[in-house]
């Protein structure tokens, strides 16, 4: 998501509401006996202005899980939730007054303020990373499916080094041969795939298996090509094709990794967002029928 | 020259007599004198290449006989001391890089090279084995290829362009590396080979041999019983079929019995033969349900979710639809498409695309009473194909049963009475193509008009970037009546994809035809327009954009790009879900692709102009629209060729149950699984696709490439617009 | 063989079509702490719940008076079956407190959680910012009359207006006449040589027990007629105005009075006779004592009868022709006439305003009209002010020579001191002004809710 001029109308009305309601809220403090107060018709009405936004803030979450349904773009939704969701802290700070209150209360201020922070925190991160996912990982995939990608140039690196492996074979059939270099078809021995067989199942196999391991040279993109030209100058010329196809398979999975770090920060936020966010409607909730009843 | 005009000359003392222009071993062969040959064939052109044919001619050097014409006079020593020397040498030259015993001696124990050295008495050469060897080449399904027993006689080489006229086989390389190669030194399997097997009958070592039964014959079953060539030789149509062919492919054709009531092929399925009825009846039809997917809105209009849904035509009249009479399937017979059934009889060859081009069974076809027919590998059905008898056979039928239907079935020829078809059916030409011919050429004189019957058939035109595809012509298309209603020239180039047999009308009949019903000439036209205007507007859209990435990954050829700007899209799947949630879970929508400057170009279907998707369908069910968008018709049979052929990957099939027969208790039916292909339907319920609508951050993008693009290519967005 | 072309359906075919509906372990772990932290939420309300402990709920920590009722809030907050019955509404308050209503004529009456704001920490509940006093004083009407006060008092900075014993063209109505300058200027003659009077000898507070300087601290007055002086009279009238638990015994000096601070020096000597003064009573007392004690004297002294000549020489009395014999009653009539001569004219007169009157033979005193409290409005303690010395507030007192100067400080004095900011003395309304009116306090009877 880019926060551009398409939100322009978003924040202008938000600049709006939030002048309206300084201009409430100063002379209601001024004049209020003991200040603003939650209580006050004014703090109450604050206060419900304030839930409604963060109400729905939290609709938005269950608006995707019906895409389908017409009940408004996803757009208009997502910028409602980003607008109306900041718009709540300060209608909130103006519902209490400024001030934390009691147990309760302190807490849900605590969880707006640790929400909206997060909101913005993950609206920069929405803002940036795209673009720099897509500057830097020009061969990403899906995010879940990075596993199965894994595992399927795994499988297409075992392709090569078997095909290489039948060229050293001399009773290698002509297909196997063929799959591998089709300009020249003379022999190659075992003794020339050698290298490359055995820097692929001590260095490469593990690199492309197992991609939470640590210091795996294969990892970084220098020292992985000084890795490639020194395999390059152990082989014959023919062999090289293969090399350069499994440099590739390291270039892809280099990226996957970054790809999945960056999806990480993408989205790791949310793991905050969310579960507090649930929580401060909750607890909101609570506050709200027990601070109107009694 | 003797009074008849012959050549007098001598052979091993023997007066000999022969026309003139006979080869010396042709004119010993008259005579009964043998002269071994390695590398001549009798229904080749003789080369002379092996030199084993030598004989004294009285000359300084020795002669090849089976290049050397007579001459008056000549005498011609066969086997003296000498020669038999000369010859022995070659065979033993020969001999010493020969892979003794090779795979022909092995097998039949008749390599005509170690014969001839066994009746020299060699079997020690004294030569050394050359060092390099070339690797067997068992690509090729049918036939493998062992270089290292390759004498290069050129036998196959001639045996491919004479016989065959394949052109497939050729030499490569120089001196002693010299070879033989399959096009441009391609792995058998991999080259233009047609598996003719017309080069390992040629070739007199086990350089080509068959390759065995594995892969290349039908199981025996209890049902199925191998034949033997001495009776298939038998049944008219197999006449004049060389029977060392069929020999060779012994377990190619089988012949099989079905119990009335059996279900010989079903539609969608894939197979590699045909089937020739011999006796009996059996009943064609297409079993999948003849209606469209519809995505609908559920009950509430606010909150609804799409449901697929199988419906028929008659419930939803889509704008659209044509009024498709007749669908065209690979039989003998079309069938109609208000009771899609059909019967065949004795006579009838189905299936020829599955065993020619590998389609997916385009109907199910059932026995009707007690059957016995004849199942057959392609190469086999090729060589029938080429038959003489067989042909007329074919062409017989379809003049009297599909040549009607078929004709009729083209909506623009509806009008046309039973006496006109009947004048026409003596008239038309059956003609066969082969994959890549050329059928007619852009800018030649028009002579016929073509109906297509199997195949598919390409047409493209020239332009500034090289040639662009107008369309994909298949069973019941026609082509060639631009030309003849009044161009005078081809404006297009005509080639055909896959095995094509076009029915032909003669330019005369066909003018005939038009000025004796003026309403056909006037649709015609009116079609006509509507395709020139098309190709008017892809020229003129081709000329302006000079983007190779943008070309090369198709772009340009859709009408409707979904885009996602990937500095905005967080990579959340929304899109995705929503594709899901509106299709019955089943998302049409996968979110990779490659990449177009900072966009993503994932697998929803494009509306391509030039929809690969459409080629190989075998009931012609993809189709494009007036509007030029692909929608897949009524009678989709589920096989999903259109998914494999979509370059991107955009189609997909989807499951559907409905209520079929149960074959197990006749006369119930029972809940099965058929497929019908679906791709991207533009949500067309909605006023925007469930993707762009549900994604959060405005990335997803329904797009005119031509407008969108209109900056890359220099144009303003409203320029592109007009074009 | 270099690897196959990337296109988009050979990348498309690497994903499973239905990979979005496997979740993936990181929205599992989405869901998961989705899931576990508002149960958490939960739990932490239902153990609080289960504990019956409310506190949770409190806005605010309570002041120092109701601190230990943090845990029970059902003593203020009263459940009731209304859904917004269970606030804590006046009923609650009452139910400890006693507050009576400011003026029966005030237009509403706010309630007691409006301006006694609970919850906000640990701070006076009576501290009330002046918006709840201004609330109605910054415009004041009243239901049925017309205000008598200033209607548009906003803060006592600004808008609060001089002190109504000060307004313009008042005085002092007591009728004592007595000029501050004279008794406090240095080398006053007094009884036994010169004295220097300071402020405490004739101003002190009711219960004071420092013994008076030039006064008798038993001296007898007449309680019916001069300004009440017993500490016990004294603290009736301070608790007019005050709140019981204000103790306003030296919160306001006692009346000076004659017996203790002025008969030091001011005797009532009317005869060289006698060594006593008359009382300070009313003339007719003072009538019936000299002839009493004339009587007694001569009585006593039968010679006197026979008058000498006068010793006395006063101006305005001629000399006597010739001793003359009285009668004893004579005698008396005669004493008693020139020693009243000498009381009314000079010696009651000097403090006193004495009219004459024709009809009757005794002149009437006029009432000395001392101003016991003069704010009767405002609540003043002279003792939390004890850091001040008497003339920083009662500036003009040494310089007064007339009675009619009131020397009672006004709105500025305080001012100077009683203002906002962090340098100020508290310059709220409730420092001075009381809202309930304590006159009308009920005892309670009831005992509070237990806890």
């Amino acid at each position: 998501m880019r926060i551009d001029s398409t939100h322009g109308k978003w924040l202008i009305a938000s600049v709006v509401i939030l002048v309206a309601a300084t201009a409430i809220y100063i002379p209601y403090a001024a004049s209020s006996p003991l200040g603003p107060s939650g209580a006050s018709g004014l703090g109450l009405a604050f206060g419900i202005a304030g839930f409604a936004c963060m109400i729905f803030a939290g609709l938005l979450g269950a608006r995707k899980k019906v895409p389908v349904w017409r009940i408004g773009r996803a757009q208009a939704w997502m910028r409602g939730h980003l607008w109306l969701g900041f718009l709540s802290l300060p209608l909130i700070l103006f519902h209490g007054g400024f001030r934390f209150g009691g147990p309760l209360t302190s807490i849900l201020m605590i969880l707006l303020i640790l929400v909206v922070a997060s909101g913005v925190l993950g609206a920069v991160l929405q803002h940036y990373m795209p673009k720099v996912i897509t500057a830097e990982v020009p061969l990403e995939t899906i995010f879940e499916q990075i596993d199965r990608v894994r595992s399927q140039l795994l499988a297409e690196a075992d392709e090569f080094i078997a095909g290489a492996s039948a060229l050293g074979n001399p009773l290698a059939t002509a297909g196997a041969r063929a799959a591998v270099a089709t300009e020249e078809l003379t022999a190659i021995t075992e003794a020339d795939v050698a290298p490359l067989r055995s820097f692929y199942s001590r260095q490469m196999r593990p690199f492309l298996e197992k991609p939470d391991a640590r210091r795996q040279a294969l990892a970084d993109a220098a020292k992985a090509r000084t890795i490639f030209d020194n395999l390059r100058t152990l082989l014959p010329p023919a062999l090289h094709g293969i090399v350069e196809d499994l440099q590739e398979i390291c270039e892809e999975e280099r990226q996957l990794r970054k790809q999945a770090r960056l999806h990480h920060w993408l989205h790791g936020w949310l793991m905050l967002h969310i579960p507090l966010s649930l929580a401060l409607l909750l607890l909101g909730a609570a506050h709200a029928y027990m601070a109107l009843r009694y | 020259m003797s009074a008849a005009g012959l050549i007098e000359l001598t052979i091993d003392g023997k007066k000999v007599a022969v026309p003139p222009g006979t080869t010396v071993f042709d004119a010993a062969r008259t005579n009964d004198i043998a002269i071994p040959t390695l590398c001549h064939q009798q229904n080749e052109t003789p080369v002379g290449v092996c030199r084993v044919c030598v004989v004294d001619v009285g000359a300084r050097v020795f002669a090849a006989s089976c290049v050397r014409p007579v001459e008056s006079g000549m005498v011609v020593t066969t086997s003296s001391e000498k020669v038999k020397q000369a010859r022995n040498t070659l065979v033993e030259l020969l001999m010493a890089d020969h892979p003794t015993p090779c795979a022909r001696q092995q097998s039949s124990g008749d390599c005509e090279l170690e014969t001839l050295a066994r009746q020299a008495g060699i079997s020690q050469p004294r030569y050394s084995r050359r060092t390099t060897s070339r690797v067997k080449d068992i690509s090729s399904p049918s036939i493998a290829v062992d270089f290292d027993a390759c004498i290069l006689c050129d036998r196959c080489i001639r045996g491919c362009s004479e016989i065959r006229e394949n052109f497939v086989l050729g030499r490569m390389g120089k001196g002693a590396n010299a070879g033989i190669a399959f096009d441009n030194s391609l792995p058998m399997g991999n080259s233009s080979c047609v598996s003719c097997g017309e080069c390992m009958v040629s070739c007199p070592t086990g350089a080509l041999t068959n390759k065995g039964v594995t892969g290349t014959a039908i199981d025996l079953d209890p049902h199925v019983e191998a034949v033997t060539p001495d009776e298939l030789q038998q049944l008219p149509v197999f006449k004049g079929v060389s029977g060392t062919f069929l020999s060779l492919n012994r377990g190619a054709v089988v012949r099989r019995h079905f119990k009335r009531g059996d279900v010989i092929c079903r539609e969608g399925e894939y197979g590699s033969t045909a089937f020739y009825i011999v006796e009996g009846k059996a009943r064609v039809s297409i079993s999948t349900p003849i209606a469209h997917v519809k995505t609908q809105g559920g009950a509430r209009g606010f909150f609804s979710k799409l449901t697929s849904q199988l419906v028929p035509r008659k419930a939803d009249e889509r704008e659209e639809d044509t009024d498709q009479r007749y669908i065209h399937i690979d039989a003998p017979v079309d069938l109609s498409y208000d009771n899609p059934i059909a019967e065949l009889g004795p006579g009838d060859l189905f299936g020829e695309m599955t065993c020619m081009s590998l389609y997916p069974r385009s109907a199910t076809v059932r026995a009707e009473t007690d059957c016995t027919m004849l199942e057959m590998l392609r190469n086999v059905l090729d060589i029938m194909q080429r038959n003489k008898n067989f042909r007329a056979a074919l062409d017989k039928s379809y003049r009297q049963r599909a040549l009607d239907s078929h004709l009729r079935g083209v909506p623009v020829f509806a009008g046309l009475t039973d006496e006109f078809i009947g004048s026409l059916r003596d008239h038309v030409e059956l003609v066969r193509y082969t994959p890549g011919q050329i059928i007619c050429r852009q800018g030649d004189a028009s002579d016929y008009f073509y109906l297509v019957r199997i195949g598919f058939v390409k047409v493209t035109q020239a332009h500034p970037g090289g040639e662009m595809v107008l369309a994909y012509l298949s069973r019941g298309d026609y082509f060639g009546e631009i030309g003849l209603l009044g161009n005078d020239v081809r404006t297009a180039t005509c080639t055909a994809l896959d095995h094509v047999e076009l029915v032909r009308i003669s330019g005369d009949d066909f003018n005939r035809m038009v000025n004796q019903f003026p309403d056909i000439r006037k649709k015609l036209e009116s079609v006509e327009e509507v395709h020139l205007q098309q190709n008017r507007e892809r020229l003129s859209l081709v000329e302006s954009q000079p983007l190779d990435s943008f070309l090369a990954q198709g772009l340009m050829e859709a009408q409707s790009l979904l885009l996602l700007d990937l500095e905005r899209c967080t990579r959340c799947d929304a899109c995705v879900r929503a594709c899901a949630d509106a299709h019955n879970g089943i998302t049409r929508l996968v979110r990779e692709g490659l990449r177009f400057e900072k966009y993503l170009v994932p697998t929803s279907c494009r509306q391509c102009k030039d929809p690969l998707c459409m080629v190989g369908c075998p009931v012609g069910a993809i189709r494009r629209r007036n509007s030029l968008e692909v929608v897949i018709e009524d009678w989709c049979v589920g096989c999903g060729l259109c998914a494999e052929n979509c370059p991107y990957g955009n189609i997909n099939l989807h499951p559907f149950e409905v209520m079929a027969d149960d074959p197990e208790h006749p006369g119930r039916k029972k809940a099965v699984v058929k497929k019908k292909a679906t791709s991207c339907d533009l949500c067309a319920e909605h006023e925007e696709p469930s993707c762009v609508y549900a994604c959060p951050h405005d990335a997803a993008h329904r797009v005119d490439p031509r407008e969108f693009f209109a900056g890359l290519v220099g144009q303003s967005p409203s320029q592109a617009r007009k074009s | 063989m270099p690897r196959t072309k990337r296109t988009t359906k050979r990348l498309a075919q690497r994903i499973d079509l239905n990979y979005f509906k496997h979740p993936h372990r990181f929205r599992e772990l989405r869901f998961l702490l989705s899931v576990l932290l508002p149960l958490a939420a939960l739990l932490w309300l239902a153990g609080y719940g289960i504990a019956h402990n409310s506190k949770l709920y409190s806005a605010g920590p309570l002041s120092p008076a109701h601190a230990v009722l943090t845990k029970d809030c059902s003593a203020c907050h009263v459940v009731s079956a209304a859904f917004f019955g269970a606030k804590a509404n006046d009923r609650a308050c009452l139910a400890c407190h006693d507050g009576p209503i400011h003026h029966s004529d005030q237009v509403f009456t706010p309630a007691c959680s409006s301006c006694h704001v609970e919850h906000r920490g640990r701070m006076q509940l009576a501290a009330m910012p002046d918006a709840s006093c201004t609330q109605c004083h910054a415009n004041l009407r009243a239901s049925h009359s017309r205000p008598n006060f200033a209607t548009n008092v906003t803060n006592f900075e600004l808008s609060h207006p001089e002190f109504a014993a000060l307004r313009a063209g008042s005085t002092d109505p007591g009728t004592i006449k007595l000029n501050h300058a004279i008794h406090l200027k240095v080398n006053l003659a007094g009884p036994h040589g010169p004295v220097q009077l300071d402020c405490g000898d004739c101003h002190r507070p009711a219960t004071s027990t420092q013994p008076p300087r030039f006064g008798s601290a038993t001296a007898d007055v007449n309680a019916a007629n001069s300004a009440p002086s017993s500490p016990a009279a004294m603290l009736a009238v301070a608790q007019t105005f005050g709140p019981p638990s204000r103790s306003a015994a030296r919160a306001y000096m006692a009346p000076p009075s004659y017996a203790k601070h002025c008969s030091g020096c001011h005797t009532l000597l009317f005869d060289k006779r006698f060594a006593e003064g008359v009382p300070h009573d009313t003339p007719e007392i003072v009538h019936a004592f000299i002839v009493k004690k004339f009587q007694e004297y001569i009585a006593a002294h039968p010679s006197e009868l026979h008058e000498a000549a006068s010793t006395v020489a006063l101006p305005t009395k001629p000399l006597p022709i010739s001793p003359r014999v009285y009668t004893a009653q004579q005698w008396v009539d005669t004493r008693v006439a020139e020693s009243e001569q000498l009381l009314w004219a000079k010696t009651c007169k000097q403090c006193h305003a004495l009219t004459a009157n024709a009809a009757a033979p005794l002149p009437a005193v006029a009432k000395s009209n001392i101003t016991p409290r003069w704010y009767p409005h405002a609540v003043f303690d002279h003792d939390q002010h004890r850091l001040a010395a008497c003339e920083t507030c009662h500036v003009d007192a040494r310089s007064s020579q007339d009675t009619a100067d009131i020397l009672l400080p006004g709105i500025r004095v305080c001012q100077e001191c009683h203002h906002s900011g962090p340098e100020g003395a508290e310059s709220r309304c409730f420092e001075c002004h009381n809202y309930h009116d304590w006159s009308k306090e009920k005892e309670l009877t009831r005992k509070p809710t237990s806890f």
